[in-house]
């Protein structure tokens, strides 16, 4: 059931509403660590610009309002249907359900793609019927198009799916209680993020202890052929589906860029250890697992 | 790796380093999740090389910290691996703590005494090694149906690390040939305490007296062999052929 909180959408301030990115890689310039301004004012990445945080937040509100209803044909297009590969992939490696049901929170998945992955690998894999998916993005459109998705599924008015319209960087407690959740994930929208750490913040806050944090996101790819050929097809042939499919080039633009400006996988790594979560080792297949070669990442972390 | 050496000096993890660095399992674990492997080792006894095992380790943290509940099967997943990646991260470790449990034999052992140590070490999971060594064996990532590396690796280190701790001062090819003959030895034993446990300490004991015995005779054939070439390497000088 669609259940905006529209109460608190209007309660919140302004700039704390914008920070979570949903998963649409178009346009939302995010803060990131290591950026710092010698202004006064705070300011974030957007894409390769900078602009004043706030300013940030509505950027990326526009964004996705303006790409909600081709967002599904636009990541087919853009990543060769290879997206859906690493989802199936993401989900299929969290196991949710294989040791009883699960409440899990699905951060950025705004149109449901994960949400419900996670509900089908459940009852397919483990007759579970009882997992529950409480999808959370700070855009209205996308979790109507989420909501519309699931209306066409067998989960549509039961339990186990629920949207919320809230800000990834404060999770309101009322909604989302302390150690609430058994799993966190967030794909392809961390990145989008004006304040990666408040994120992982707040997702250590939901998790209960044993909890697992799961970010599936665009990362840096190493080799250097692979490198070349991925930025060459990334700012050339991106914009260009952008501008025909969706009739809009900046956003895709923006896409782009803010995939080169989110931090390499040790950095990131490491924010999630800072922000108190345990990871494995800081190599390939520890803390993260690279996917065609770094294109695509899932960093994982457990709260103790 | 200068970013690993900081992260290794945190003060937040600087008390879960080991002590030693010499035999690590590559690569060797973020400090959160070795402290957890460490905690597992002593639960391998009862619940095998297992993720179970790997699980169950936060119930064994101090009560400040401890679970309620063992670990989901998500979690040892993100922390370990997936499937046997994590119980051979748990076997590498508890081989790495057979390694810790040599080094700390009294000072002027003999390698008798410490691979007998060693073998001790083995008692309390011998029911478990078997499946244990399977899984080692078993390439992760290869088409060949056997993997004999782990299995030199595991009798190499601790050939060395005997010969470190009882202060072996060989040199050049006696190095390697010490070390070859106390791995063949140990892996001989080790073998026979899986399927003989009794008996095991008394097959490590013939086995070094045979080794003793087999070096002098090599030693001899070695001398013997080399006038044997001197004398026809004479010969042939003298024949005129060259």
């Amino acid at each position: 059931m669609l259940s905006l909180s529209r109460s608190l959408r209007s309660s919140l301030p302004k700039a704390a509403r914008l920070n979570c990115p949903r998963y649409i890689t178009t346009q939302s310039s995010s803060t990131t660590p290591s950026s710092s301004e010698t202004t006064t004012s705070r300011t974030a990445s957007f894409g390769f610009k900078t602009v004043p945080e706030e300013s940030k937040e509505s950027l990326v509100k526009d964004v996705f309002d303006s790409v909600a209803s081709s967002y599904d044909l636009m990541n087919d297009a853009t990543s060769l249907g290879v997206h859906r590969l690493w989802k199936d992939s993401y989900v299929s490696a969290l196991k949710p359900g294989r040791k009883g049901p699960m409440r899990c929170i699905d951060v950025a998945g705004g149109t449901g793609d994960i949400a419900l992955r996670i509900l089908d690998y459940a009852r397919e894999n483990y007759a579970d019927r009882e997992t529950s998916v409480a999808v959370v993005d700070i855009n209205a459109q996308m979790l109507k198009e989420g909501f519309r998705r699931f209306k066409k599924t067998m989960y549509h008015n039961t339990p186990q799916i629920s949207f919320h319209e809230a800000n990834a960087q404060a999770l309101p407690s009322e909604v989302f209680p302390d150690n609430t959740f058994d799993l966190y994930t967030i794909a392809f929208g961390i990145r989008n993020c004006t304040s990666i750490p408040s994120v992982l913040e707040e997702a250590h806050r939901v998790l209960k202890p044993g909890g697992t944090f799961a970010c599936l996101e665009f990362s840096r790819v190493n080799n250097p052929l692979l490198s070349t050929l991925y930025d060459q097809y990334s700012f050339t042939m991106i914009p260009l589906l952008g501008t025909i499919l969706a009739g809009d080039r900046d956003s895709y633009q923006y896409l782009v860029e803010s995939i080169r400006k989110f931090p390499p996988q040790p950095e990131f790594a490491k924010m999630i250890r800072e922000a108190g979560f345990a990871t494995g080792d800081d190599v390939d297949g520890g803390a993260w697992q690279d996917m065609w070669g770094g294109i695509a990442c899932v960093h994982k972390g457990v709260k103790l | 790796m200068e970013e690993k050496d900081k992260m290794k000096t945190d003060r937040r993890f600087s008390s879960d380093l080991p002590e030693f660095r010499r035999s690590v399992p590559s690569p060797p674990l973020f400090m959160s999740s070795a402290r957890l492997l460490r905690l597992a080792i002593p639960l391998v006894s009862t619940h095998g090389f297992t993720r179970e095992a790997l699980a169950r380790s936060v119930l064994t943290l101090p009560s400040s910290e401890a679970h309620s509940e063992p670990l989901s099967d998500t979690a040892v997943t993100a922390l370990f691996g997936e499937g046997d990646i994590a119980r051979r991260i748990l076997i590498c470790a508890w081989l790495d703590d057979g390694l810790r449990h040599i080094q700390s034999a009294p000072p002027r052992s003999t390698l008798k005494q410490v691979l007998r140590a060693r073998l001790e070490f083995n008692e309390p999971v011998l029911h478990h090694l078997p499946e244990a060594f399977s899984i080692l064996a078993s390439p992760a990532k290869s088409v060949f149906l056997l993997d004999p590396r782990p299995a030199l690796q595991h009798a190499a280190k601790i050939a060395d690390e005997a010969c470190h701790v009882t202060t072996d001062m060989s040199l050049q090819l006696a190095w390697y040939a010490q070390r070859g003959s106390l791995a063949a030895i140990y892996t001989a034993s080790e073998l026979h305490q899986l399927t003989s446990p009794e008996t095991a300490y008394e097959f490590l004991d013939s086995l070094f007296d045979g080794s003793s015995s087999l070096k002098s005779s090599f030693d001899e054939v070695n001398l013997f062999s080399s006038y044997i070439s001197k004398s026809w390497a004479g010969i042939v000088k003298s024949s005129g052929v060259f």
